[in-house]
């Protein structure tokens, strides 16, 4: 399986997003390259732990959606956390899953920070450099 | 469904964003509060927004103090919003060029108030290199409310999305490089702007004396009294014979009388008195 890798030429470290949404992954693709990362994408978990096998050094953070085929964004956290491998690595949930209940469970197993669906750009930088500690 | 905010807790929440940042919420935008703040209440570890107001409230690093701002404020921007503030700018510009080359005048001042991720500040140094006059006889100064797009502006790459609104593709060529699906202002541009952060509400004494300022399209969000005391502090803050530019939308008349209004060929703008 190939997996895309959309990259500018000074950028080392890589923003794993794991979302089913084509579109999704495009705007989310787009703001980790303002931010001068490169940007990995997987459409599911099952896609999104194949990346990780391969890019996991390189991976400084994850945006990760809830519902997705194959292996939804839970199952794909709770195997990110369990693996001494990645789970240092911070993981933002985005995602329309916006019930106080899901969102509690997504912290609790391990998600940094919560994006709702729909999302602004500002908002995906606001988190993604509370994750890696950028800032203004 | 996110958590639901009672009516005490707009109430508090919506007292602590005004004294904070400024921003006045009626009760028809206690779902703006809700929507905005939910994600907020949960990194947090926050039972109801009750527990976010007292956290916020409590936290002497300011750290959730500036989150709620930054969730709670709009960015909406664009190159040369609305064009004819930037016409207008331009036909100043003449004026002020003459001064330079007679020798009245040594540097020109202008704030960007309320920036954003830095389209204002950013159009305003482009409209300033095409006049001829000079980056090292300007300061620019842009400030916001907000780190986040402060960060942006620092950064100053935008998406095709962002760089596509309000720049022609001549202009862009000539001030921007593409790398990648990034658009990257020219360092000749970024340099005319000195980006700080600041509230509208604090003193503008860290800003200094400025010959224009830009405060377009952000007092729409505040009280009457407050805009009255920034309408106020900006006649201070200008130079004699000074400009203001407010958003298209927006009026002057009711909250100050310190001002000239000046029906421009390319729209109106204000003269301190």
């Amino acid at each position: 399986m190939e997996f895309i890798i959309r990259s500018s030429k000074e950028s080392v470290v890589k923003i794993l997003t794991v979302d089913d949404s084509k579109s999704v992954r495009h705007m989310i693709g787009m703001t980790v390259e303002l931010l001068g990362y490169e940007v990995l994408e997987a459409e599911n978990g099952v896609e999104g732990l194949m990346v990780l096998e391969e890019h996991a050094k390189d991976v400084v953070m994850i945006l990760l959606d809830w519902n997705m085929p194959e292996m939804d964004g839970l199952t794909f956290l709770k195997k990110v956390k369990a693996d001494d491998r990645f789970k240092h690595i911070p993981v933002t949930m985005v995602t329309t899953e916006t019930e106080r209940v899901k969102m509690i469970e997504a912290i609790r197993c391990g998600a940094k920070t919560y994006v709702a669906k729909p999302f602004s750009q500002e908002m995906l930088v606001a988190k993604i450099s509370e994750c890696l500690g950028m800032g203004f | 469904m996110g958590s639901v905010i009672t009516d005490q807790e707009f109430q508090l929440l919506r007292d602590y964003i005004e004294k904070h940042c400024g921003i006045s919420l009626d009760r028809n935008k206690m779902y703006l509060i809700e929507s905005r703040l939910n994600t907020l209440m949960i990194e947090n570890g926050c039972e109801n927004y009750n527990a976010l107001y007292r956290k916020a409230s409590s936290d002497t690093t300011n750290g959730l103090r500036d989150k709620i701002i930054d969730a709670m404020t709009t960015n909406e921007t664009l190159w040369f919003r609305d064009n004819g503030p930037y016409n207008s700018l331009r036909d100043l510009l003449s004026v002020y060029s003459s001064e330079f080359r007679s020798g009245k005048r040594a540097k020109l001042r202008i704030w960007s108030s309320a920036c954003s991720s830095g389209q204002e500040p950013y159009s305003i140094a482009i409209t300033i290199l095409e006049s001829g006059i000079r980056p090292e006889q300007v300061e620019i100064i842009a400030t916001d409310i907000s780190s986040t797009v402060l960060f942006m502006a620092k950064l100053a790459r935008y998406d095709a999305i962002a760089i596509n609104r309000g720049l022609s593709p001549e202009m862009r060529d000539r001030y921007f490089t593409s790398e990648g699906r990034v658009w990257k202002l020219a360092d000749k541009v970024k340099q005319m702007v000195t980006l700080k952060k600041m509230n509208l509400q604090e003193s503008f004494a860290s800003i200094g004396k400025c010959d224009i300022v830009f405060c377009r399209n952000v007092l729409i969000y505040f009280s009457e009294a407050f805009k009255r005391d920034i309408f106020s502090r900006l006649a201070a803050l200008l130079r004699p014979s000074g400009y203001l530019f407010i958003g298209a939308s927006e009026s002057l008349s009711t909250y100050s009388n310190e001002y000239s209004m000046v029906k421009g060929s390319h729209g109106i703008y204000y003269q301190v008195k």
